[in-house]
C-alpha cells in the first residue's frame, strides 16, 4: 500500500472524470450513492475488457465511498470526485467536508490498513460488529478489492481519500 | 417479494422444500432498519431449516457493507446457537466480489462454506468450454454466416440497433455482424474463458472495438431489464440442458417490441451422398449420445414451442441447410472433423465400447468423404426462430 507516495496523480494517471455536487443536496437523498456509483461505474468501464463486470466490481467500491462520505460528511461546500486511470487501475479521489474533529479518525482508519494484523481485524469486525465501521469498510476495500488507500490533508476541514483499485486484474 | 424503500430490484425469497433463502439484486440499505423485514425472513427461514440452509447469492448484483454484516451477524449467531446447522452460501464467479466477501466467513465459523456454483453446472459444460472447441466454432461460423446474413434482416436485425448475442462463444458472429449490419451496441456473452479470451484477442487484431465482451452465466445475467432491441443466442439453447431457463432471461434483456432470434440443429437430419447410411448412423447416435450430457441437439425444430412458452409472439421459424457446395468443400469437411474429434471423446467420456466409437467416427469420415467427392452432397440442417417480446 502506498501511504506515503508523493508521485501526483496527473503524473501517471490520466483523469476519466470529475464530479462536483452540493453536499446539502448530495445528502438529501440516500439513494444518491447507489446511483452515482452506479452510473459513474458505467461511464469508465465502457472500454475495459468486460465492460459490465468492472463496471459491477467498481460500483461496489465506489459505493462504500460514497456512503462514507454520506455518513461522516458535514452539509456546507461539495463533495469532489475524480476518477483517473493508470493501466489495470482505477484511482478514486474523493474528498468531502467533514467536521474538522472528525479528520484525525479517517487519518487513524487510514493507517490501520497497512498494519500485518489487517486481515484478523477485517474478520473480526465482521463477526462482531453489528453495523460496518468506517474502518472495516475500508479494510473491505483494502482486502476483497486489493485497493491501496490513502488520505490528503486539506486546508479546510475535508477530507481526500485517494483510493487505487486494481479492478481489471481482478475482473479478468 | 421487493422490500418497500430499497431498490425495486432487490428480492429475496425462502424456499422451505429446498431449503433455499436466496438474495438477489442491489441491496444497499442506509441502516439495519430499512432491511428488517428480510432480516426476519432470515431468522425463520434458520428456525424452520434441519441441517443445511442454502443461501443463494448468485444473483446478487450489489450489496453494500451495512446489509452484509446484517446478513452475516444473523448465520453467525445462527451457527453459534445451534451446532447441528450448516450455512451454504451459493456465489457465482461472476460476482467475483461476493465470493470474496463471503469466502471470510468460513474462517470465521466452519459451519459455513462456500460454494461457487458455476465452477460445474451443466454437464456439457467441460466440453464446450475447452479451447479444442474454438476452431470447430470458427469453421461453423464462417458457414452459416453465409446463410444467416440474408436471414438476420427477416427476424429484426438492422442498423443503429442496441444486440446482444448471448452465449457468444469466440464471437466471430458479433464481428460479422458489426460490420454488415452497424448496430450501435453489441454486447456478446459467454462463459467460456478461452472463447472470451479469443474473441477479444481477434477483435484487437482485426482493430474491431465497440464489443462489449462479457463473461456470464446466460440462465443467471448481470444485463438489466429491458435493454436490447435485438437478442441473438445461436446454437446454445441446444447444449445447456435448461434451454427454459436461458430464454426466460433472453426474454428479460430484450425490451418490450423487440425480438429474440436463436438457431438450433437437429442433429439426426445431417446427410450426405455417398455413404448415406453410414453418416445417418452416426448422426442418430450422436443425437442418442448428447442426450447423456442433458444436451438436446434435436431442438431445431421444437423452437416454436419453446418461444412460445417462454411468452413470445409473433414467432417465424424458418430452416437452412449448410452444405459442401456453398463454398471450399474443405470448410465443411474441416467442421466434420472438429465434431469427430470433440464427439468421440464425449462418447469415451460416456464410457462407450471401442467399436463402437470406430464405427461412430467412420460416420464423421464418411460425411467428410460426401462432402469432398467430386459428385457428393454433405448437408447440415439449422432452424433459425425468432419471437418478439409483447409490447
Ligand atoms: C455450441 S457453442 C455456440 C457458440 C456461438 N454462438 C456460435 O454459434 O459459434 C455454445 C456456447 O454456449 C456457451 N454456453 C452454454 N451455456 C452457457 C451459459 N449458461 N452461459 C453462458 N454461456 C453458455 C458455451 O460456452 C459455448 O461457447
Amino acid at each position: 500500500m502506498d501511504v506515503g507516495s508523493s508521485v501526483p496523480a496527473e503524473a501517471v494517471f490520466e483523469p476519466l472524470l470529475q464530479f462536483e455536487m452540493e453536499m446539502g443536496t448530495f445528502l438529501s437523498e440516500w439513494q444518491h450513492c447507489d446511483h452515482l456509483s452506479t452510473y459513474l461505474a458505467r461511464m469508465i468501464s465502457h472500454n475495459r475488457a468486460d465492460p459490465v463486470r468492472h463496471s459491477n466490481f467498481f460500483s461496489s467500491a465506489l459505493n462504500e465511498l460514497l456512503e462514507v462520505s454520506f455518513r461522516g460528511g458535514s452539509s456546507s461546500g461539495h463533495i469532489g470526485l475524480a476518477i483517473y486511470r493508470n493501466g489495470p487501475t482505477e484511482r478514486v479521489q474523493i474528498t468531502f467536508p467533514c467536521p474538522p474533529g472528525q479528520i484525525p479518525f479517517y487519518r487513524e482508519a487510514v493507517s490501520k490498513i497497512d498494519r500485518s494484523d489487517a486481515h484478523s481485524r477485517y474478520l473480526d469486525a465482521i463477526s462482531t460488529d453489528m453495523a460496518p465501521s468506517r474502518e472495516s469498510i475500508l479494510l473491505d476495500l483494502a482486502i476483497n478489492f486489493d485497493a491501496s488507500i490513502r488520505i490528503e490533508e486539506n486546508t479546510s476541514p475535508a477530507v481526500t481519500l485517494i483510493v487505487d483499485l486494481p479492478l481489471e486484474g481482478l475482473v479478468s | 417479494m421487493s422490500v418497500a424503500g430499497l431498490s425495486p430490484n432487490f428480492k429475496m425469497a425462502f424456499d422451505a422444500n429446498s431449503q433455499v433463502f436466496s438474495l438477489a439484486g442491489i441491496i444497499r440499505p442506509r441502516s439495519v432498519d430499512e432491511i428488517a423485514d428480510s432480516i426476519a425472513m432470515l431468522k425463520q427461514a434458520i428456525d424452520d431449516v434441519r441441517g443445511v440452509l442454502y443461501v443463494d447469492v448468485k444473483r446478487l448484483i450489489q450489496m453494500n457493507n451495512t446489509a452484509f454484516h446484517a446478513f452475516v451477524r444473523v448465520a453467525l449467531d445462527a451457527c453459534r446457537a445451534r451446532a447441528d446447522l450448516r450455512v451454504v452460501i451459493v456465489t457465482s464467479s461472476v460476482v467475483g466480489w461476493t465470493t470474496r466477501m463471503f469466502a471470510h466467513l468460513n474462517q470465521i465459523e466452519p459451519q459455513i462454506t462456500v460454494e461457487v456454483y458455476d465452477s460445474t453446472f451443466y454437464p456439457g459444460q467441460s466440453f464446450v468450454e475447452d479451447t479444442s472447441f474454438i476452431p470447430v466454432l470458427r469453421a461453423q461460423t464462417k458457414m452459416t454466416w453465409r446463410h444467416e446474413r440474408s436471414i438476420l434482416p427477416r427476424h429484426g436485425m438492422r442498423p443503429g440497433i442496441a444486440m446482444a448475442d448471448i452465449c457468444c462463444g469466440i464471437g466471430d458472429f458479433a464481428v460479422l455482424a458489426q460490420k454488415e449490419f452497424q448496430p450501435a451496441r453489441i454486447v456478446a456473452l459467454d462463459h467460456s474463458k478461452p472463447s472470451l479470451a479469443y474473441a477479444r484477442k481477434v477483435a484487437a487484431d482485426f482493430g474491431v472495438t465497440g464489443i462489449e465482451y462479457t463473461y456470464g452465466d446466460a440462465s443467471e445475467m448481470l444485463l438489466e431489464d429491458n435493454q436490447f432491441d435485438f437478442v441473438t443466442c445461436r446454437h446454445s439453447l441446444q447444449i445447456f440442458n435448461q434451454p427454459e431457463l436461458l430464454l426466460k432471461e433472453l426474454y428479460r434483456i430484450v425490451k418490450p417490441g423487440g425480438r429474440v432470434y436463436i438457431t438450433n440443429e437437429k442433429n439426426s437430419h445431417c446427410l450426405g451422398e455417398p455413404r448415406a447410411q453410414s453418416i445417418q448412423w452416426t448422426y442418430n447416435e450422436l443425437a442418442r449420445l448428447l442426450s447423456h450430457f442433458e444436451m438436446d441437439v434435436e431442438l431445431g425444430p421444437k423452437s416454436r414451442r419453446y418461444l412460445a412458452d417462454a411468452g413470445f409472439d409473433d414467432i417465424l421459424v424458418e430452416s437452412f441447410m449448410v452444405t459442401n457446395l456453398d463454398g471450399a468443400p474443405q470448410d465443411f469437411a474441416d467442421v466434420i472433423a472438429g465434431w469427430e474429434k470433440m464427439f468421440a471423446a464425449m462418447a469415451a467420456r460416456h464410457g462407450e465400447a471401442p467399436e463402437f466409437i470406430d464405427r461412430f467416427r467412420q460416420g464423421f469420415r464418411d460425411h467428410i468423404f460426401a462432402a469432398l467427392h467430386p459428385k457428393g452432397y454433405a448437408g447440415w440442417p439449422i432452424w433459425a426462430a425468432s419471437g418478439r417480446k409483447p409490447l
